[in-house]
């Protein structure tokens, strides 16, 4: 009972939460439930060709080259790659996810899929284009190059942040996943 | 469907046609990869979905209007942050809530906290983000977003 508890907390929490919304007013209810659904649907329209995608990267990119590319000694160049990728992308964070999964599993290095999962959030195409379009060409780069520095300085201190055994964890994670 | 929806599916079917000229049989077995993920994502990810129903149920942009109104100050800012961080929307309806948000009054820095925190602070996604990849990497992504929230206060402040 207790391990059940522990593992599905989320959904536990997230039970609890529809009892109380329920209580308050049952159309809100539906409301969440509808908007459920319609988050599941936009997911299956722009997922199938993320991990087509992935299937791809998997068979064709070997790891050497990924590790040339992405890894530890790929330096500023490691870094830049991750920016375009992150940046020349489409679909919410949870879609970079999986992608991120498949690049540490190949051997990139821990920051710079980081970095590439911080851009894909917050500095991808799609992103800057509604920005420019809505609040204008100069609040969009104030607030694009601020945070631009602040993910590449993240990015770095994270290398000092993760011990050794801790990043080979995460790699043997990434490489369980898409076994 | 948007835009980079269908440049994402005409650049996929484009590789995916490359690789089937190429090698067939490799690219059976990527197909089957891709596939395997997916389903192996997908217990991660339907909580979550209902994570978000619930969220977007609650917090309407009409409640977030209502709450990030003309008063500006350290408690604005801060609230900015807080909701940006805790909620979670598609950015064709972000950015426009955010001119909606300035016209009625909110502090520049206030919209530039909200819209960068609702951007790159995903708290909706911790619990999917601590499973797949672990819980120190999900807490400093968000974390390094969150101050970034906050410097970008600052530098607004700076600018505007």
């Amino acid at each position: 009972m207790m391990k059940f508890i522990k593992k599905n907390k989320f959904l536990i929490l997230l039970v609890l939460m529809l009892i109380i919304i329920s209580i308050i007013d049952i159309t809100l209810t539906y409301k969440a439930f509808a908007n459920t659904w319609d988050q599941v649907l936009s997911m299956l329209m722009i997922v199938p060709p993320i991990f087509v995608l992935i299937g791809l990267f998997d068979v064709w990119v070997d790891r050497e080259t990924v590790i040339k590319l992405m890894g530890n000694n790929s330096g500023i160049k490691g870094m830049a790659l991750a920016f375009f990728l992150g940046a020349f992308s489409a679909g919410p964070t949870l879609a970079a996810f999986p992608l991120a999964l498949i690049m540490l599993k190949k051997g990139a290095k821990y920051s710079n899929v980081l970095f590439f999962l911080m851009v894909w959030s917050s500095l991808k195409l799609p992103i800057v284009f509604y920005q420019i379009t809505t609040i204008g060409f100069k609040f969009s780069m104030v607030i694009n190059l601020t945070m631009l520095i602040v993910f590449v300085l993240g990015a770095l201190l994270s290398e000092k942040l993760f011990k050794k055994e801790e990043l080979e964890i995460l790699q043997e994670k990434a490489i369980n996943y898409s076994k | 469907m948007s835009i980079e929806a269908y440049i994402l599916y005409a650049i996929t079917a484009l590789l995916l046609l490359i690789s089937f000229i190429i090698d067939k049989e490799k690219t059976k077995k990527g197909l089957i990869k891709g596939a395997k993920s997916f389903i192996k994502l997908m217990p991660v990810l339907l909580p979550l979905f209902l994570f978000i129903g619930i969220l977007l149920a609650i917090v309407t942009p009409e409640f977030i209007s209502s709450v990030l109104g003309p008063e500006s100050g350290l408690l604005g800012y801060l609230s900015g942050l807080v909701i940006g961080s805790i909620t979670f929307m598609p950015p064709f309806v972000a950015y426009p809530l955010g001119v909606e948000l300035l016209a009625n009054g909110a502090a520049y820095p206030q919209v530039a906290g909200f819209l960068v925190a609702l951007m790159s602070v995903g708290l909706v996604y911790y619990s999917a983000e601590s499973k797949l990849f672990s819980k120190k990497s999900a807490i400093l992504r968000n974390l390094i977003s969150f101050i970034g929230a906050i410097i970008v206060i600052l530098v607004v402040l700076v600018v505007y």
